[in-house]
């Protein structure tokens, strides 16, 4: 007997053990399925839409709050349409999306990184949107310069840019230690930095372990001021520049005489994730920190939450200008890095196409616009509503100021080219950043990779 | 009554079908599948174009991969001389009659060896921290700040600091698959040697080896393709960084499939980790089996 229901409870283990097995395939995955509020298209059925706003990070995050509470009213406005919606955070999000692109398995609607809309348009993966944007009850409010990561040499769009346009390089700095305007002169910086250190504290926090983040947010801009914005449209268009050219080989250089013969940065840069290197900016241990736009919304959120005074005391800015850099000395680059793009596989339902662009048309348009000024002071694709000023406090106004007011935009260089160039470039640049690399050799490989994938 | 008891050939050949299908479909499937894709350029979507064995002589001459195969080669012999040699040692002493609260060893020594790798690497990077490290805090306590450093930063270094915590996971384990090795010797043949004059060294050397050769064996084989996988520790604590300083070639495949999108060369360097890892484990087989014979004649 006691054999009996030893057996039994080893088979109840086994089994509950596979299923386990089973489940923790989609572990961090959420799939929703609803149907309430009033229909506008004729499609009855599914809609499988893919995307990275998680629950968690819509928590103070503009974007991803809006384009949660857009998906929430489509779904109430068409009940017979179930949305399956797929959300993982957003690196599980970019491996999971490239896998099911090389199997074909796309879900019907999902984001579309920059960097990949020219392969994946070659590969007949993602449907040519040209027409059908144009068609948009909103395409007049449409600021077209988003469109840009999304079109090919052809001219052809292949989605609607979603979400927030956020910087990827700003500056947060402790007004108390750096007045209230940052230096504007890396040699200003160095000229404090002893100070700060004297101090025990750390003169700017850096993060790059994950390294995209020293080209997302450093290089990226730094290198602007030196190629100034025609030498990347010459990269995307193919149109003779290289990364071996002489100004792009001198704003590496210049990111590591920074990163290797200034103290300006924390020792531990290439060991510490930008999430990381914010808590350095939090706690006090630095007084500085660059970041992106979802950054920012975090270290507000929670220097708020704390009532710490930091929340008062912290302005924005720009990098600060090379010496030997000539060009435009107050950019940021700036951009919607993501597109809701359709499944071409759609397009053989017509009632199905519709939905799905009315799902784009809606979340993209002047509703999520509408939604992030009013709760955010932010700006989507469509033109940004007037914003109510008394409903926000000095760090969103300062905020908004520098992302849409006072700075001039560039590109993010990772919205464009192809995932296999900045694969290689990222590598490089964090042992160039601890000077075991020649920026003149990871100009070459970039280079190669280009030449070979692009 | 017997016959009772016995099922069919019909159902044991049914029972016994279930893991062989689930053992040809996770094993076998992917390696045939990465095979078969080795030979296609397949970048980020789903068209394939045959380019014979141009994916072969890429890998050939890259290399990040034989880098990376280096870096295997070190982390397979640091864990053999830490992973096994640690625990022979300490499965020699937890032996002794000295050692009180045998159990207790055991359980603690393999505890870390059911732990997840990601968490293990969670933890040791916390060791490792710059700020809020256990190694600098350390380091501080004893007076040696000088020697405080960004460790999982140190090119010369990272090897070693991530083949750490894969010493310290599986200690346990190799601990637990000796000690059953060593509990089979007949302790009169111990008792004999002693009686004859052989010290613990003596003993552990001319004794107890040459009895659980076997073993040994079988826990080198296991250390070796354990760590030719190596990954899951490496991409939460470096990704492979800084540059490639830590890259393993399972971390490779990953980057070159997923972070660059091919595919094709991604299959291709899985099919390179499975011939290289079944050369290694074959060569120090027939290493091993050329050491302990020219011993034995």
């Amino acid at each position: 007997m006691k054999r009996k229901v030893l057996s039994a409870l080893l088979a109840v283990a086994m089994t509950a053990t596979l299923l386990v097995g089973c489940g923790n395939s989609d572990a961090g995955s959420t799939n929703q399925s609803t149907s309430t509020g009033s229909s506008k298209t004729d499609y009855k059925g599914t809609l499988s839409v893919m995307h990275f706003s998680t629950s968690e990070e819509s928590q103070g995050n503009g974007g991803s709050d809006g384009f949660r509470t857009m998906i929430s009213n489509w779904k109430s406005a068409h009940p017979d349409v179930t949305l399956e919606e797929n959300v993982l955070a957003n690196t599980d999000y970019k491996t999971q999306i490239s896998t099911l692109a090389a199997a074909n398995d796309l879900p019907d609607v999902f984001l579309l990184q920059g960097m990949n809309t020219i392969a994946w348009a070659e590969q007949g993966l993602i449907l040519d949107m040209t027409n059908y944007i144009k068609e948009s009850p909103y395409y007049d409010q449409y600021n077209t310069a988003y469109f840009t990561p999304f079109t090919t040499a052809d001219g052809k769009i292949y989605g609607l840019p979603v979400l927030t346009g956020g910087t990827c390089t700003v500056i947060m700095y402790d007004k108390r230690v750096w007045g209230d305007s940052f230096p504007s002169t890396w040699a200003d910086v160095e000229a404090k930095t002893a100070a700060i250190i004297a101090d025990g504290k750390t003169p700017i926090a850096f993060g790059n372990n994950g390294q995209w983040q020293a080209n997302s947010c450093f290089l990226s801009t730094l290198a602007d001021r030196y190629t100034g914005p025609d030498w990347y449209l010459s990269m995307i268009n193919k149109g003779g520049a290289a990364f071996t050219d002489s100004e792009f080989v001198a704003a590496l250089a210049e990111t590591q005489r920074l990163f290797t013969q200034t103290d300006i940065f924390n020792k531990d840069f290439n060991a510490i994730s930008n999430e990381d290197a914010r808590e350095y900016y939090i706690s006090g241990d630095a007084t500085a920190f660059i970041g992106g736009n979802w950054d920012v919304s975090y270290v507000g959120a929670t220097l708020k939450d704390a009532g710490d005074d930091l929340y008062n005391n912290t302005g924005f800015a720009v990098l600060p200008q090379s010496a030997d850099a000539k060009h435009q000395r107050n950019s940021q680059n700036i951009g919607l890095g993501y597109a809701v793009a359709i499944n071409p596989k759609v397009a053989d339902d017509p009632a199905k196409l519709q939905a799905a662009l009315d799902f784009a048309y809606y979340v993209t348009g002047p509703d999520f616009s509408a939604f992030v000024a009013e709760n955010y002071a932010l700006g989507g694709l469509t033109e940004a509503p007037e914003v109510d000023w008394s409903k926000f406090d000095a760090w969103d106004v300062d905020f908004y100021n520098f992302s849409y007011v006072d700075t001039e935009a560039c590109e993010i260089y990772d919205s464009y080219l192809s995932g296999a160039v900045w694969g290689v470039m990222n590598q490089d640049l964090q042992a160039m950043m601890n000077g075991t690399m020649s920026p003149e050799d990871v100009a070459a490989a970039a280079q190669e990779a280009y030449a070979e994938n692009y | 009554m017997l016959t009772a008891i016995k099922p069919k050939k019909r159902v044991v050949a049914a029972y016994l079908a279930i893991p062989t299908i689930l053992f040809i479909f996770s094993v076998f499937v992917p390696l045939i599948t990465a095979f078969v894709n080795s030979f296609f350029e397949w970048k980020s979507g789903p068209n394939k174009t045959f380019n014979g064995l141009t994916n072969y002589i890429t890998l050939l001459h890259d290399s990040t991969f034989w880098l990376s195969f280096k870096h295997n080669l070190f982390l397979v012999a640091v864990c053999i001389v830490g992973q096994i040699g640690i625990a022979f040692v300490l499965v020699l002493m937890i032996n002794s009659k000295l050692v009180k609260l045998k159990g207790i060893h055991r359980t603690f020594g393999f505890f870390p060896s059911t732990i997840a790798a990601v968490s293990i690497g969670f933890i040791w990077k916390m060791i490792y921290d710059y700020n809020r490290g256990l190694l600098n805090w350390f380091l501080d306590k004893i007076g040696r700040a000088d020697l405080q450093q960004v460790w999982l930063n140190n090119e010369n270094l990272v090897m070693l600091l991530v083949a750490i915590p894969l010493v310290w996971q599986w200690i346990g384990y190799y601990m637990v698959i000796l000690l059953s090795a060593i509990s089979s010797i007949d302790t009169e043949i111990l008792e004999v040697s002693e009686l004859d004059g052989a010290n613990a060294v003596q003993r552990a050397i001319y004794i107890v080896l040459p009895l659980i050769k076997n073993t040994l064996l079988v826990c080198i084989t296991l250390c070796i393709a354990g760590n030719m996988k190596a990954f899951d520790n490496i991409y939460v604590m470096t990704s492979g960084g800084p540059g490639k300083a830590s890259m393993v070639m399972a971390m490779y495949g990953y980057d070159v499939s997923f972070n660059q999108g091919n595919l094709g060369y991604g299959s291709t360097i899985s099919i390179g980790i499975f011939v290289m890892s079944l050369l290694v484990i074959g060569g120090s087989k027939w290493l091993i089996g050329r050491l302990t014979k020219s011993k034995d004649a």
